[in-house]
């Protein structure tokens, strides 16, 4: 059974979950095969590093605090009988946008001048999502549609450099001129094959 | 102004038939026939929509819903790790393993309403009842049980009855590994702290604070899980367990052990 041993790997964040498997059983009292997840995933004796060096690398989902969003539940429209008409499923989000710590300064900005229609006259920004049949779904759609919206506004336009322009149209005038040539050798080979009444 | 009405006991005079013809006469063609046209159930054709159906694994829903139920009418014990068999003696879900089913698997209807801790071992599991669960305060885990080991497990006294030794579960075949070791899954094979990750990650999509269950006093509870090579909590592979005497005969050659424990 589970008693996984997980000591090794105290990190501040995931330490108190790993603890849920630090329990080690009496041995002998527990059945454990060839493949109990003991022998599976055996704990990690080495440092920290090269645990968390694989973490870096993925790009996380942005943090949003649920303690700072105003979440509420109503009942969505459309077709759909009596579940429609009698459970909450809409869920609604808002947030003050202006006082988002956890959005960078310029971001909020742009999300301001961008998702100009969605924020009320107090400042707030308003997302509802009424897609799926379960409230929690619907959150969760919530939640990533701040997410993209975020992200939109983080993306800076793409900056061509000077260099890149200049091979792009140097490419193009190669291409003509490469043209142009086979165009005018097809043309002699055309031409010399005329019979002139000379 | 009242429908005229024959007499008789079908309605009388021609009796709802009509006038001659195949109709009254009772001669009409078989379902599907268009006159001689080429029937549409025949001029489509065939691709390999069904092919194989009756080979393919089945899982048999059970939906949160009926679990909140069954857990507020006292059938299942949430303090105890609820398994198949549990499932099974309250009658909640019946598995049929002769008919390709390969065991249970969760569905989201009743997300809503769910309010249980448990500690819960299915063989598939969606992401939104793997995160209502977790909401909750709960564990979930995908295993798998290949056919035999189903059929003991969901009929448990017939086979001590048999008397022969438990088997050992077999491991899955090559397309489900995948499945059971990813922790996205909750897999039984899948790595500890990844899942952890999961939890966390779960946590975060679908907006919850994720609970400590550490610090839950039924964390031993909630923590216990098979082993990938056992049926049944607290019984291993090899034993034999005599109904009549109430006795459990445990090997003790070392080749049956080292066979049982590999």
């Amino acid at each position: 059974m589970a008693a996984h041993t997980l000591g090794g790997l105290c990190r501040p964040r995931l330490g108190f979950l790993a603890a849920r498997f630090s329990q080690r059983a009496a041995a002998g009292t527990e059945y454990r095969s060839a493949y109990s997840l003991d022998k599976l995933y055996p704990p990690r004796q080495d440092g920290d590093a090269a645990a968390s060096a694989p973490e870096e690398t993925q790009p996380a989902a942005l943090d949003i605090p649920l303690a700072r969003l105003t979440v509420s539940y109503c009942r969505s429209s459309g077709p759909g009988g009596q579940h429609v008409n009698k459970v909450n499923t809409k869920a609604e989000v808002r947030f003050h946008l202006a006082s988002a710590d956890w959005i960078p300064e310029d971001v909020r900005q742009k999300m301001a001048s961008m998702h100009r229609n969605k924020i009320n006259r107090a400042g707030e920004l308003i997302v509802n999502s009424e897609e799926s049949r379960y409230q929690m779904r619907n959150l969760a759609i919530c939640l990533e549609k701040i997410r993209t919206m975020v992200t939109e506004a983080t993306e800076q336009p793409k900056v061509v450099s000077k260099e890149t322009t200049q091979k792009l149209i140097e490419r193009v005038e190669k291409m003509n001129r490469e043209r142009l040539r086979q165009k005018k050798i097809h043309s002699n080979i055309k031409q010399s094959r005329k019979a002139d009444f000379d | 102004k009242e429908k005229r009405r024959g007499r008789g006991r079908y309605g009388g005079q021609k009796c709802g038939r009509g006038h001659k013809g195949e109709r009254q006469r009772g001669n009409r063609p078989r379902l599907g026939f268009e006159g001689g046209q080429t029937p549409f159930y025949l001029a489509i054709p065939k691709y390999g929509f069904n092919d194989g159906h009756s080979r393919r694994r089945q899982y048999q829903p059970l939906s949160l819903q009926r679990l909140q139920y069954l857990i507020d009418l006292g059938r299942v014990d949430p303090t105890q790790p609820i398994d198949l068999t549990q499932l099974t003696n309250a009658r909640g879900v019946t598995v049929q393993p002769l008919k390709r089913d390969y065991g249970v698997q969760l569905v989201e209807e009743g997300a809503d309403i769910f309010s249980a801790k448990v500690n819960i071992e299915v063989q598939r599991a969606s992401e939104l009842a793997i995160a209502t669960i977790e909401k909750n305060g709960g564990v979930v885990t995908t295993s798998f049980y290949d056919p035999r080991s189903l059929e003991i497990l969901c009929k448990p006294v017939l086979f001590f009855l048999r008397g022969q030794p438990i088997p050992k579960r077999m491991l899955p075949p090559e397309d489900l590994v995948r499945y059971y070791t990813d922790a996205r899954n909750r897999g039984y094979l899948a790595d500890p702290s990844k899942v952890a990750e999961a939890r966390l990650e779960l946590a975060k999509k679908y907006g919850y604070v994720l609970p400590d269950i550490t610090k839950d006093e039924l964390f031993k509870m909630l923590s216990t899980r098979k082993d990938p090579r056992q049926i049944f909590f607290g019984l291993a592979p090899g034993w034999i367990v005599n109904m009549a005497d109430k006795k459990v005969l445990k090997p003790t050659d070392e080749r049956l052990l080292k066979y049982y424990s590999s």
